[in-house]
């Protein structure tokens, strides 16, 4: 099995000269926020990191995070001293600029590093459709339009992740993937949403006897609950003890927000929203009533709380209920059959409910279900049925965060490109299912991926033509609403295999 | 860059596998390993270079058209994110740079009358490029006006920077060699190796080396011109020859001549070509007499358009040259015999059209060089002060040197018109021309270069000899193109794109393993190797010492003649090598097709 080519290695050298021809691409406002925190944890003591609020752009990051800017303000100093000062606000000198974007290009290290050892992790049998995964990983558009024109750490942190799904694959080293994942939660605290499964797993293929719930195994649980807690104290002790525990939860989780982002995220919620908007026009004839002052929020594109004219609000805490629902039912199955399969599929189950049910969800998030489907979406054919809509989906939905005309022909051509490489490369390489499979489900799919092209077309170049500058939210909106059609499909696709295999 | 299994032998249908309920897909670990991996024949268990790599899953699975629109794509994808980068001149006034001439090419067409395109304010970037040029600023700049009127508004638009114009501008480029180069170069590709008898897996990892090459990105796609247009048109007059359509091939080459002049540096190899296959074996009259009408015809239709707009122009009373205010000037070439025409006559204005647009095509006027570029004369100046000597003397000592270095292969192609030698043939002569002819741009380099790379999809083009030749070229000829790069900031793209292509193609400085010899090895692979050390070697230094150095003060422009001085030996070098093998191919010395094939697999 010598001929896993291209290997990871070459296509992270590619794939790295592709990313610093990206240097100068469009950056959102996130840079701003990553070069303040630099500044902020470089030129301020620790007391203050989570205090700090000269840019608008406050730390929202977990400590571990803070520190990470810390180091990396190490280096910066001596790339561009500027870059660290809290009153430059918007300082983007070309060195800036480039060290920045090096950064999140040399910690992708993490990522590669835990791909070939997902590769080389896995059994013979599976090592092709491995390699296979893997490079669709590294390659990701996702990580791509996120990290390397839009500006994040994902690859970084998703690398950990990978590798804390990797380690939990073996006995031996469950306990480190408990470790690995519980500093990825101090890194960012977005990771919590696949924390039950990671809990559900971790108690009781570690915590438990393998043949018996009521076998406890208190060595590994003393180990495994000393080492998390030694985690989190060394994350949130300093600050516990100084008193900030309240102010960094304040900036931890902002729960003023609304329940949808200005654009909505391809989710159950904007599926609802697309809902009212249209019975705006159909419920006067209905004989429902509408709340005229609701009319006219979401359009504005403004952050803040989305009402709805003529379907019920929705609460946060309805939210928080039905995505820890829907968390629950996959982790009963884990429970009582705790294979590493299962356990990813059940990482994935988990990720899949925040995403769809999720308060204030953004569409970066849909990162959280497909990079832990693509470790098992080449089981079979009937995985590879419910993850070829996500894999459209998730990405088309990326496309409304790079706006300008630039960008335009490196997001959809690259997402083409790895859309038609990858998908008919899986398609090879998955084998048939033992179980017949849903003749309606492919069908669906295909049809599904057909309709992304007029839509593109539409959304990106028609709409302007057309309406001009118009309307602008009806192309979000289509964007979204088809996103979340595929979303929601992949996801009742993947819960019947899931529960069936 | 596809990871398919290569398992299965029909694509698009999966390999039927017995269901044994197992849950692990036994069956695809079965079949994985090829015949071709077993040890027995180990030579091709395992790609040689990374772009054999990523092409790897695609040697038995894929048919072309499934492989095809992702290397496009791929291509596509490196030239317009190498065109997120700076361009020439940008916020460089006075002048600015090629983008703003093409810029103003642009606004010039669109906004005046045809007669005066060749007029027009010659200061500011006139025109001087041939026709074709000028009408494809026409459409360009047609269709931006209807997406912005602004861009190209007469006399105020002038040094504009409007990032959404460099969108628009970046894509121009792009279209036309998708348009262009890039239908040429696939049908080109498929012709040879279909000729040769290279195998489909091998022209598609040709192709992707073709279109990777880092110098035609960086000046068109970075740096900003339309030179792939020229080239493309070229290629396409190369593969009309495969497919023996010497009508067609005269058409693309007018074609080619009508966008850029500089097309000429093929002509003569092209000219003793199609000369020779109307000669050889047998006298073939009507294939010349084809060969010329079209060649006429073609040039009649090119110049038509300009023409008939002067005409046109004339009969509605608009000067081509408003600013005499009424009087006339004497033609700008042959003034001497401009008293023989009546300015009043119906075809005056076609006269003065055409005198003028050749009298800017051809820089009559200008010097032996122009800039720092490394071919003959700009390296003899640094020993013999050049400008002492009459410049009559010479454009005759440059126009002999030139004649002499085109000669030899122009009479090879010409005694033996075998059409898989004409690639060799038109590197050799572009060489020549770029070594001894005057007026040579550092980007010229690319004419020399474009018929070399595609040596890649000949026969034995993708063993080591071939590729460690080609890649050769291809780096000096990106490293002497650098100065004018780095004065605008584009040392990145510079880097990332030619470094990545040698990593491709296994080349130096990513590795020596191109010169790695398996099995017996003669001193030609050996000199061939210490060679190319050498320049290898010499090019990083000069790369360290150029960005940590800073020239003595008295000898500002040393490193730029160090860069010109390096090139030329180099760029000789390439000349030679590109004879010696248009020689040998050609069987004109009697060596041996055994002995021939010996040679060609170093």
């Amino acid at each position: 099995m010598a001929d896993l080519y291209p290997s990871i290695t070459q296509c992270a050298v590619v794939a790295t000269a592709f990313k610093v021809l990206l240097f100068p691409a469009y950056k959102s406002t996130d840079f701003e926020v990553h070069r303040n925190w630099l500044a902020i944890t470089n030129s301020l003591p620790v007391q203050e990191w989570y205090y700090e609020k000269t840019s608008e752009w406050t730390l929202d990051y977990p400590p571990f995070f803070a520190g990470f800017e810390w180091i990396l303000s190490q280096f910066a100093k001596f790339v561009d001293p500027e870059m660290l000062k809290v009153s430059n606000l918007g300082h983007d000198s070309w060195q800036t600029v480039y060290f920045q974007r090096a950064s999140v290009i040399a910690t992708e290290l993490v990522l590669v590093y835990a791909l070939s050892f997902f590769v080389k992790s896995a059994p013979l049998a599976l090592k092709r459709p491995s390699h296979a995964a893997a490079l669709s990983l590294l390659l990701s558009p996702g990580l791509l339009i996120i990290d390397h024109i839009h500006f994040q750490y994902n690859g970084f942190m998703y690398g950990l992740l990978i590798l804390s799904l990797v380690l939990a694959r073996k006995e031996s080293t469950t306990l480190a993937s408990g470790f690995l994942f519980a500093i990825l939660l101090c890194l960012k605290h977005i990771y919590l949403y696949l924390a039950p499964a990671y809990f559900v797993f971790l108690l009781r293929a570690y915590c438990l006897g393998p043949k018996s719930i009521f076998h406890i195994r208190f060595g590994n649980a003393i180990k495994l609950g000393t080492g998390i807690i030694t985690i989190f104290g060394a994350a949130f002790g300093p600050f516990a003890y100084w008193g900030q525990i309240p102010q960094l939860m304040s900036r931890l989780f902002p729960f003023s927000r609304g329940l949808c982002h200005a654009y909505w995220a391809p989710n159950i919620w904007a599926i609802y929203s697309f809902t009212d908007r249209v019975l705006i026009y159909v419920a006067p004839r209905l004989g429902l009533a509408v709340n005229q002052e609701a009319v006219n929020s979401v359009t504005r594109g403004l952050v803040g709380d989305t009402s709805f004219a003529v379907l019920p609000e929705i609460t946060a805490t309805m939210t928080f209920a039905l995505t820890l629902l829907f968390q629950v039912i996959p982790l009963i199955k884990l429970f009582l059959n705790p294979t590493w399969d299962t356990f990813i599929g059940a990482v994935t189950l988990c990720g899949y409910a925040s995403f769809l049910f999720g308060w204030h969800v953004h569409e970066k998030a849909i990162l959280l279900v497909i990079i832990p489907f693509s470790l098992i979406a080449l089981k079979d054919r009937r995985y590879l049925g419910a993850f070829r809509p996500l894999a459209v989906a998730g990405h088309v939905s990326l496309f409304p965060l790079l706006f300008t005309a630039s960008e335009f022909p490196v997001k959809t051509v690259y997402t083409i490109f790895w859309l038609v490489l990858f998908l008919l490369a899986f398609d090879r390489l998955a084998p048939a299912s033992h179980r017949s499979r849903i003749f309606l489900f492919d069908r669906f799919s295909l049809l599904y991926i057909t309709v992304s092209i007029p839509l593109i077309l539409y959304c990106s170049l028609l709409h302007r033509v057309v309406w001009g500058e118009m309307y602008e939210f009806l192309p979000l909106m289509f964007t979204s609403s088809y996103a979340a059609v595929g979303v929601v499909g992949s996801w009742v696709g993947f819960l019947v295999v899931y529960f069936t295999s | 860059m596809t990871m398919a299994g290569p398992s299965p032998r029909k694509p698009r249908r999966k390999a039927k596998q017995p269901d044994n309920g197992s849950e692990l897909p036994v069956p695809v670990a079965r079949s994985a390993p090829l015949p071709t991996g077993r040890p027995s024949s180990s030579s091709f268990s395992r790609p040689a270079y990374p772009l054999a790599a990523f092409l790897w899953p695609a040697r038995s699975s894929l048919s072309q058209w499934e492989i095809l629109p992702l290397i496009l794509m791929a291509a596509g994808l490196f030239r317009w994110a190498a065109g997120l980068w700076g361009y020439s001149g940008f916020q460089k006034p006075p002048m600015y740079g090629d983008y703003e001439a093409q810029r103003h090419w642009m606004e010039v067409t669109t906004q005046l009358p045809v007669s005066q395109w060749y007029f027009h304010d010659l200061e500011w970037w006139g025109l001087d490029y041939p026709p074709l040029t000028a009408y494809h600023s026409w459409l360009l700049g047609k269709v931006g006006g209807l997406i912005d009127a602004s861009w190209f508004e007469l006399h105020k638009s002038r040094g504009i920077h409007d990032p959404s114009l460099k969108v628009f501008m970046r894509a121009t480029v792009v279209v036309s060699e998708y348009l262009v180069f890039i239908p040429a170069a696939v049908i080109f590709v498929r012709r040879l190796s279909k000729l040769q008898g290279v195998n489909t897996w091998n022209a598609s990892i040709a192709l992707t080396a073709v279109l990777m090459q880092p110098g035609t990105t960086l000046i068109d796609h970075v740096h900003f011109q339309y030179n792939t247009v020229m080239l493309g048109l070229v290629l396409a007059s190369m593969s009309s020859v495969l497919a023996g359509r010497f009508m067609w091939s005269c058409v693309f080459f007018v074609l080619a001549l009508g966008f850029k002049q500089m097309a000429l540096y093929y002509a003569p190899a092209m000219f003793a070509y199609l000369l020779g296959v109307c000669l050889f074996p047998q006298l073939n009259l009507p294939r010349f007499l084809g060969i010329a009408v079209v060649t006429i015809a073609s040039f009649a239709v090119l110049l038509l358009p300009l023409c008939l707009g002067a005409l046109y122009d004339s009969s509605r009373g608009i000067d081509a040259r408003p600013d005499l205010h009424g009087h006339k000037a004497p033609l700008p070439i042959f003034p001497q015999y401009s008293y023989l025409l009546d300015y009043r006559a119906w075809y005056y204005p076609i006269v003065q059209q055409l005198a003028q647009m050749i009298y800017r095509v051809f820089p009559f006027a200008r010097g032996l060089f122009e800039d720092k570029v490394a071919n003959f004369w700009c390296a003899l100046n640094v020993v013999v002060k050049l400008r002492h000597y009459p410049s009559e003397i010479l454009q005759r000592a440059s126009l002999l040197l030139t004649l002499g270095s085109i000669t030899p292969a122009c009479l090879v192609i010409f005694l033996k018109p075998r059409k898989e030698l004409l690639p060799v043939a038109l590197a050799t002569t572009a060489w020549g021309f770029f070594l001894f002819s005057f007026q040579v741009h550092e980007k010229s380099v690319l004419l020399p270069l474009m018929p070399m790379t595609v040596l890649l999809a000949g026969k034995q083009g993708l063993s080591k000899n071939t590729r460690a030749w080609v890649g050769f070229a291809n780096v000096l000829g990106v490293w002497t193109m650098f100065p004018l790069l780095q004065r605008v900031e584009l040392r990145i793209p510079y880097y990332v794109l030619s470094l990545l292509w040698t990593y491709l193609l296994g080349l130096p400085p990513t590795t020596l393993s191109v010169y790695k010899q398996d099995g017996t090895a003669s001193w030609t692979s050996y000199a061939t190797a210490v060679l190319h050390i050498i320049f290898y070697l010499t090019m990083g230094v000069w790369h360290i010492s150029e960005s940590f150095l800073l020239p003595p003060s008295d000898k500002p422009d040393l490193w730029v003649v160090a860069n010109v001085g390096v090139g030329v030996v180099g760029f000789g070098i390439c000349y030679m090598w590109c004879l010696w093998t248009l020689v040998i191919d050609s069987g004109l010395l009697g060596v041996s097709e055994s002995g021939k094939r010996k040679v060609k697999s170093q």
